[in-house]
């Protein structure tokens, strides 16, 4: 039954349209969403993308369907739970170093 | 992961779907509506934080097919008539004429059973589900998978490969070179399936470097410590030094400071097709224990020496 698989292909940048066909939107509607600030590309290539925002935007579009908040209110979301993340993460680090 | 190949035979237990919503068989669709959105709000595994959102994925995926179950009268009426016998984790025997093998299009359709179970599939068939989560029909990607990604500084110069277990599945996971400390790897379609059409999940992998002994990562750069002895220090000499690309000859120049950063140009990470450099960070070291003969030598700079005894150095 067990069937040899390739290591899948390992991205770390997206174009505009690798975004939106990783996120099932059309590459205009992704543009619209670059225009107002929801999608960020690459502060050096205003056409790539980093995974990290691939990973970010189709949390938004879950979020949206599931919850039923805008794309401008799961964004806000989104950089909420990111925020605590990396609490999180200092303060596990912190711990780690005997602070608590 | 995708579930591919047949559907296994194997014994369903049963789901109270009204348990999983925390309500009355008696709940009305407002009630189910409202409890739905109040679990989503809570197990939303998008909400969790980055330790808990697999695990809070398997959860909204059972709150989900309970409320696609619940909120559509068909289904909760054929759903209710079955389960009048039946407690939630009982062995479940579907009924002849229920469940798979029913409907055309039995997969990859739009609306794919997505990720409900077994036992779901077993009453409503494999092609009934995932088209009203949430109460909308708008394609939705498919919950990802994330997970850490360790990986050492010689990945990031030469690329590398690395078996990781992630929900209980492994994967070969490429590394490509030059990746970088807390970035983020794609690997794509490699978890649940979409909704309504939706590209599927995705493992997202957060690369985290396992510190070095030696060398330091600053940007592109390296930074590695090079201990000196005094007289190669104030003399200068040609030292042996070792690098990630092997062993080089390094000049230091006479009355080289503790401190001083001496640049070995591209042996730094690799950025696109260029590469950054390494500093060897100049750091004068004492004998701990000299010999008689050594001892004497520095009575001597003692006795040489311009600057005062008494006063720390004024270089």
């Amino acid at each position: 039954m067990s069937v040899t698989r390739l290591p899948p292909r390992v991205e770390i940048r997206l174009s505009l349209s690798d975004l939106a066909t990783a996120c099932g939107l059309s590459a205009n509607r992704v543009k619209r969403l670059v225009k107002l600030g929801l999608v960020e590309p690459e502060p050096d290539a205003p056409d790539r993308f980093s995974s990290a925002t691939a990973a970010r935007l189709r949390r938004m579009l879950r979020l949206r369907a599931d919850l039923g908040v805008n794309l401008a209110g799961a964004a806000i979301i989104v950089d909420l739970v990111e925020h605590l993340d990396r609490l999180d993460a200092e303060l596990s680090r912190l711990r780690g170093q005997g602070w608590t | 992961m995708p579930k591919t190949g047949k559907h296994r035979d194997v014994a369903v237990k049963f789901r109270d779907y009204y348990e999983v919503l925390e309500v009355p068989r008696t709940a009305s669709a407002d009630d189910i509506k409202r409890a739905y959105r109040q679990l989503a709000r809570k197990h939303h595994p998008d909400l969790q934080p980055a330790s808990e959102r697999n695990q809070a994925a398997e959860r909204f995926k059972e709150i989900n097919e309970a409320y696609e179950v619940l909120s559509d009268p068909d289904k909760r009426s054929k759903y209710d008539a079955l389960g009048r016998d039946y407690k939630g984790g009982m062995d479940f025997t579907p009924p002849p004429g229920t469940g798979r093998g029913g409907t055309a299009g039995d997969r990859d359709t739009a609306g794919n059973v997505g990720d409900f179970s077994d036992f779901f599939a077993s009453i409503f068939g494999r092609s009934a589900g995932g088209t009203r989560r949430g109460g909308v029909r708008m394609s939705i990607p498919g919950s990802d998978i994330e997970g850490m990604l360790p990986v050492t500084l010689d990945d990031l110069l030469h690329g590398g490969q690395r078996r990781i277990t992630l929900d209980g599945h492994s994967l070969d996971v490429i590394i490509p070179r030059g990746i970088r400390d807390g970035a983020t790897l794609r690997l794509a379609g490699q978890g649940g399936p979409g909704i309504n059409g939706g590209p599927a999940g995705d493992v997202y992998l957060h690369v985290r470097l396992l510190p070095h002994p030696r060398y330091r990562v600053a940007g592109d750069d390296l930074d590695m410590d090079l201990p000196l002895w005094p007289w190669q220090a104030v003399l200068g000499s040609d030292v042996r030094v070792d690098t990630p690309d092997g062993p080089v000859m390094l000049t230091i120049r006479p009355a080289t400071q503790s401190g001083a950063r001496l640049r070995l140009r591209g042996r730094g990470l690799p950025r696109g097709n260029e590469r950054g450099d390494l500093y060897a960070v100049a750091r004068v070291v004492v004998p701990t224990r000299p010999s008689a003969e050594e001892r004497e030598a520095y009575e001597t700079l003692r006795r040489l020496a311009s600057a005062p005894a008494d006063r720390p150095a004024t270089p």
